[in-house]
């Protein structure tokens, strides 16, 4: 190999392998600054959105249900609502929402981070109306569960994907299985 | 410091070369994020703190970078920043950045900052890269801001979240389609009131000179 072009080469190598590890550090510093803790961002949000105190989740290591997940599912210290942080693959990236249940019907729904981009398309009251959604009554929930005059269908099917995972879950787990009571 | 250099470097972003209205750049967040002028009034904070600091180092780094990876190392350092605005935003506004998120990652590739980097900041000294990061910062998030305005105005009634009364919200005029043509409009008008304002300067400068160099001067303006 040519001596001079070995050199330029391992130049460039070397200072994009600088460059990156200085990008790295000081990406690593602003990380230990600003980090959250996602359980305790979790609780916040719980209670921020409920009103109750949350000290403990009930479930951390969460299920899978096909494209949806149940992230974390906790119960209010007074045992009223269930809360529940669940998340979907949409069209950009992971879509999360926080959803409520108290008496086995859902309270509230909350959308999380995500990178859809299309939600001017959406109603703005388009999250209200899963409230009231008896989950003992509802053994699947799909896209065509959903009502929107919008055409973002990624994010509907996430939306519904990650409902769905509510549902088998509180059916599931909660309602007549291991994390009842 | 050079003073001409530096009052041309502020004038460039601000006015003479803006990056929304004259060069037509970042057309993308142009459009996705002026529905409303706090969306937009964000969006240019995060675009003008990548901008600045990424000038700057680019500029200090201008003689170590070899020019064949030089594309590679400016989108490195550009997108250090970006992802420092991120995990900024996510601590602080975690509101504000579930709905930007999208678009706050998309500034990597915003092309305002790659060519600021490459045309501006990769040949000039640090200050004036900084500067030129201020100035071309500030220019567009007016622009964005200037278009927020309209676009909320008419699509919502509102002013930054605030409704006017007597105006109500019109649908479908918050679509993107929309905000072409308000984007479009804005640009003639600026270009127009700009263009207006450098022909009054020519004119004053040509009437201030002797009658033989205001022949001269004219010929060269008709060349």
């Amino acid at each position: 190999m040519d001596k001079t072009k070995f050199r330029s080469m391992a130049k460039c190598v070397l200072v994009l392998a600088i460059i990156a590890l200085c990008s790295g550090l000081l990406l690593g510093l602003f990380n230990w600054i600003t980090y959250v803790d996602p359980l305790q961002s979790t609780y916040e949000q719980f209670s921020a959105d409920t009103g109750a105190v949350f000290s403990k989740m009930k479930d951390e290591e969460g299920a899978s249900y096909g494209n949806g997940s149940v992230v974390y599912y906790a119960v209010s210290d007074d045992g009223q609502y269930h809360a529940f942080l669940v998340q979907a693959s949409g069209w950009g990236g992971t879509l999360q929402m926080y959803v409520y249940i108290r008496d086995a019907h859902v309270s509230k729904v909350v959308l999380g981070e995500n990178g859809e981009t299309l939600w001017s398309q959406f109603e703005d009251d388009f999250f209200s109306q899963f409230v009231g959604l008896d989950l003992l009554q509802t053994d699947a929930f799909g896209q065509t569960d959903i009502q929107t005059g919008a055409t973002a269908k990624k994010t509907i099917q996430a939306i519904a994907d990650a409902m769905n995972a509510v549902v088998q879950y509180y059916n599931d787990q909660v309602a007549g299985g291991e994390n009842n009571g | 410091m050079d003073r001409r250099k530096m009052r041309e470097t502020v004038l460039g972003g601000l006015i003479r070369n803006n990056p929304t209205f004259v060069l037509v750049l970042g057309t993308c967040p142009t459009i996705a994020m002026t529905t409303s002028l706090f969306q937009a009034f964000a969006m240019g904070l995060a675009t003008t703190f990548v901008l600045i600091f990424s000038n700057l180092f680019v500029s200090l780094l201008r003689n170590l970078i070899p020019d064949k990876v030089r594309i590679p190392c400016y989108i490195v350092i550009i997108s250090t920043f970006v992802i420092i605005v991120q995990m900024v935003m996510r601590r602080f506004l975690p509101d504000l950045y579930s709905t930007m998120q999208a678009f706050i990652a998309l500034i990597v590739v915003n092309c305002i900052i790659l060519a600021r980097a490459e045309s501006y900041a990769s040949c000039n000294p640090p200050l004036y890269s900084m500067l030129d990061g201020i100035s071309m910062g500030i220019g567009f998030t007016a622009a964005l801001c200037l278009i927020g305005i309209v676009r909320e105005f008419f699509a919502g009634g509102s002013f930054a979240g605030m409704q006017i009364p007597g105006f109500p919200a019109m649908s479908g005029v918050g679509a993107s389609a929309f905000g072409f043509i308000v984007f479009g409009c804005l640009m003639a008008l600026f270009n127009f009131i700009v263009e207006k304002i450098e022909a009054r300067k020519r004119s004053m400068r040509r009437a201030s000179l002797p009658l033989a160099s205001r022949a001269e001067s004219l010929e060269e303006v008709q060349q």
